[in-house]
């Protein structure tokens, strides 16, 4: 039994079509998956149904042996799964140390929290120096860090990541992949959906292309960087043309 | 010179009022998105609390926000579950609120109507007539005890805000509640809690107002229209808007009243509501507001 | 949706080769027969006993299905909720009301002015209020229909709140209501057919376009400041002119009677009882809620219950029935042909 898995889960939202058809992924401890795939694969879809904010309509997503699709938000924190949206969706009139506290919004010891907050701290630095801040006046590399400290503060043990350069400068979204980086050292699970996907497999050790709500493909990461079909289909033109343009 | 002062005064001891009223708007208004069109006819309910009480049992009409509150926060928490629940998530969610808040109003207005007739009714409390000198100005003793406990609970609201779990958790929903729920806020339980809170500060309001402005059921119209010109000039969902869109339009009514004429009193506020839809449609302190 | 709706536009106007007689279709037919006989109609009161009662029925609901037709333009169409039109209806009346008490000119005639007055106003308002959208533009509307209300209510001009009486028409009691059917029918037959014509224009797809999502409509190249802006003037068209007659045969008007915020909400309720964004959903709607308060009002006959009442079916229809009857039945596909002209 893998330690995060998904079952053929079928899921969309409200009365719409199904975004997932029928996915099954399994995810491994202290392994760094990499997720690729067109606009409306499913990506994010697959991230709100592990962490509980939307409840499949088939299939199911277990963690440790345990089913976790039907449970509250709250519970799967409590199971050591944390999220950080697109956007780094922050509490924009709060100030750092206030978002921080927010994401231990499930820890019911002050004493508790204050300690994790100040580990954030160490690993970000900057965050505590601008910890009375209001959030929306940080930068946007700032906020990426802060959305993730956030989720940290809760000590998890998968980690998922939708998106987390977008919008970035390439000298940020560097920064962003090395701390990932650090966090995958420490023996961390963690699953990232990027839309630089060059760049995202060569943080990752395995790769799955999504497309249409189903796993198409998946593989060592390497393997997928090589493969000229999914090049030529979902990551683009080649890196030397890229450079040009970032130029 | 004296009477400009005066009536600045007289602005101010209205502000405090109108600001209770915004900032339960605005509350509703920042958490769910809920336009609540019925709040004024929430009031309505707290004035005819606080006047029976009155009435019957000589409560005072401000002592009974005590029982106002609870009550109308147990109807908040009703009605959010039976009428909001289910729209969640709804594409048309904006829409939705404003048109289902505005048949709620219909509704307790016609119930009020039903049972209390479309007399005017105003609760008589030994201050309501009385005034405060000193030099040459003097203060409407019951405008000044209303304002003082509006302040009071606003005061109130923003320590249980800024400092509670729950309060925490009410602002994160209001800011990004996407967010909220991604830090595992249940964000449909905030939204009751806060929902009625909002009526519960409707509640406190309409009991305040009960000794100072006549109502009948169908005076909900008026003050509605006066509260939400008020919360779009203070950018709607942003608290320390409402306050300040609340006590800029109290002053400014109240210099209209007098140079104008008080039927011109209320023009003020749609007029600035125009005014402001042309200069700055975001409202003062907003950001862009949409459904 | 949107494609579902184009491929009936497709059918509707592609009739060209198929069917080489399109004007005797059936729903066609149906149409002429319909508007036949409600022209015929008030003949019966040379045979028949006094049919006043059902003269005023008929044409208290044409004026509110001219009316819910013009709101479902803006509101419908555009998707931009207006609780303000009795602000139109109200122009409209005081209008032609003044013209009549000051200058003895017959409302029949300057109706239609105050028709064109009203667009005018729509258009200016809708410049600013229609800045905003979604709650703030609710807001907006509800706070224009108070401003014209203290405004009316103050104006002696127009007799400020005790409002303005009008001379009775010089006609015997048995043909008093007779030039009202008529001119109601007509501004109800105007008012759904340039509903329908929007509905199959380019404009139209403009406006429903930008009901659904108004950036994506903006890119698209819609004008969608002035298609807003437009919709709502033309909206104000019929409302303006229903008011210029209604004030007539009302023979006095007060700000309270037309600027009554439950006439605002029987035009938002007609139309999503029926159905919004359809031709024939503010129609069915009218018919049917003025059918329905009709039997409240015989029966119940307190006017609070009748707004409780009317409170209560609101909330029902927008939580259980949103898309009304016209559109559920459209998308079971048991909309019967006569009812579809979308």
């Amino acid at each position: 039994m893998a330690f995060l898995e998904v079952e053929n889960v079928t899921a969309g939202y409200g009365n719409g079509p199904d975004i997932l058809k029928g996915l099954s992924l399994k995810f491994e401890q202290e392994r760094t998956y990499c997720i690729i795939g067109p606009n409306g694969a499913g990506k994010s879809t697959l991230f709100r149904v592990i962490c509980g904010l939307l409840h499949p309509r088939k299939g199911r997503a277990v963690f440790k042996g345990e089913i976790i699709s039907r449970l509250r938000t709250e519970e799967i924190l409590r199971r050591g799964i944390s999220f950080v949206p697109q956007d780094r969706s922050l509490f924009p009139d709060m100030t750092v140390r206030e978002n921080l506290r927010m994401g231990g919004y499930i820890l019911k010891n002050r004493r508790e929290l204050k300690d994790r907050i100040e580990e954030v701290f160490r690993m970000f630095p900057i965050l505590k120096e601008r910890s009375s801040q209001q959030a929306k006046t940080l930068s946007g590399g700032e906020q990426q860090m802060l959305a993730t400290g956030r989720s940290l503060v809760l000590r998890p043990t998968v980690m998922m990541f939708d998106e987390p350069s977008l919008g970035l400068a390439p000298k940020v979204a560097q920064g962003i992949f090395e701390c990932i980086h650090q966090l995958k050292n420490e023996g961390m699970t963690i699953i990232l959906v990027e839309q630089n996907a060059r760049k995202g497999l060569e943080c990752a050790d395995w790769g799955c292309v999504l497309d249409l709500g189903k796993n198409r493909f998946e593989g060592p990461a390497k393997k997928i960087l090589d493969n000229p079909r999914i090049q030529e289909l979902y990551l683009g033109r080649k890196p030397q043309d890229r450079q040009e343009d970032t130029a | 010179m004296t009477h400009l002062v005066q009536v600045l005064l007289l602005g101010i001891t209205l502000g405090g009022m109108y600001a209770l009223m915004a900032s339960g708007l605005t509350l509703v208004f920042g958490v769910m998105r809920i336009v609540n069109i019925a709040h004024a006819s929430f009031m309505m309910i707290g004035a005819y609390i606080s006047y029976w009480a009155f009435k019957l049992y000589a409560v005072d009409p401000i002592l009974s926000i005590l029982i106002s509150m609870p009550l109308m926060f147990l109807l908040g928490l009703v009605i959010y579950k039976f009428l909001f629940f289910k729209i969640t998530g709804s594409p048309r969610y904006g829409e939705l609120t404003v048109l289902l808040t505005f048949s709620l109003a219909l509704i307790i207005e016609g119930i009020l109507g039903f049972f209390f007739t479309n007399i005017y009714r105003s609760t008589n409390p030994s201050y309501a007539t009385d005034s405060i000198l000193f030099g040459p100005f003097y203060l409407p003793e019951g405008q000044v005890y209303a304002t003082l406990s509006s302040m009071g609970l606003i005061v109130l609201l923003w320590t249980f805000l800024l400092t509670t779990r729950t309060g925490y958790a009410i602002r994160a929903t209001m800011q990004n509640r996407a967010a909220a729920q991604v830090v595992g806020v249940n964000v449909e339980l905030v939204s009751m809690v806060a929902f009625g809170i909002g009526i519960a500060l409707a509640g406190a309001s309409g009991s305040m107002i009960a000794y100072l402005f006549p109502f009948y059921p169908a005076k909900h119209w008026e003050w509605i229209a006066v509260l939400l010109s008020l919360i779009v000039l203070g950018g709607m969902g942003s608290l320390i808007g409402a306050l300040i869109g609340a006590f800029a339009l109290a002053i400014s009514s109240a210099y209209v009243s007098f140079f104008v004429g008080p039927t011109w009193a209320s023009v003020t506020f749609f007029l600035a509501l125009f005014l402001i839809l042309l200069i700055r449609p975001q409202g003062i302190l907003g950001k862009k507001m949409e459904g | 949706m949107s494609g579902n709706s184009i491929s009936h536009e497709t059918v509707y106007l592609g009739n060209t080769g198929a069917q080489k007689k399109p004007l005797f279709r059936a729903k066609n037919v149906f149409v002429i027969v319909l508007i036949s006989t409600l022209f015929l109609f008030p003949l019966l009161q040379l045979f028949t006993g006094n049919i006043n009662y059902w003269l005023h029925m008929l044409l208290y609901t044409f004026m509110y299905i001219a009316m819910a037709s013009s709101w479902n333009m803006i509101g419908g169409y555009a998707g931009y909720v207006s609780l303000g039109h009795n602000a139109f209806f109200a122009i409209g009346g005081y209008f032609s009301a003044s013209l009549l008490a000051y200058a003895g000119i017959s409302p029949f005639l300057t109706a239609p002015v105050a028709g064109l007055v009203v667009m005018a106003f729509g258009f200016l308002v809708g410049l600013i209020s229609l800045r905003t959208s979604g709650p703030a533009f609710i807001i907006s509307t509800i706070a224009m229909v108070l401003l014209i209300k203290i405004s009316f209510d103050n104006w002696d001009f127009i007799g400020g709140a005790d409002g303005i009486s009008l001379p009775l028409i010089q006609l015997h009691i048995k043909w008093v209501k007779i030039p009202f059917y008529y001119g109601m029918l007509l501004i109800a037959m105007g008012a759904v057919y340039i509903s329908f014509r929007i509905r199959h224009s380019k404009f139209g797809l403009g406006l429903r376009a930008i009901s659904q999502d108004e950036t994506k409509a903006e890119v698209a190249g819609v004008p969608t400041s002035l298609y807003k802006i437009l919709a709502f003037a033309i909206s104000g068209l019929f409302v303006g002119m229903a008011g210029g007659l209604w004030g007539y045969y009302l023979t006095y008007l007060r700000p309270t009677i037309f600027l009554n915020i439950i006439v605002a909400a029987k035009l938002v309720l007609m139309s999503v009882l029926g159905g919004k964004d359809t031709v024939t959903g503010p129609v069915v709607g009218a018919i049917i809620f003025i059918a329905i308060n009709e039997c409240f009002r015989t029966y119940l006959g307190f006017t609070e219950l009748n707004i409780v009442a009317t409170g209560l079916l609101m909330v029902l229809v927008l939580l259980f029935f949103p898309q009304g009857i016209v559109g559920t039945l459209k998308e079971l596909g048991k909309l019967p042909q006569i009812l579809d002209w979308d």
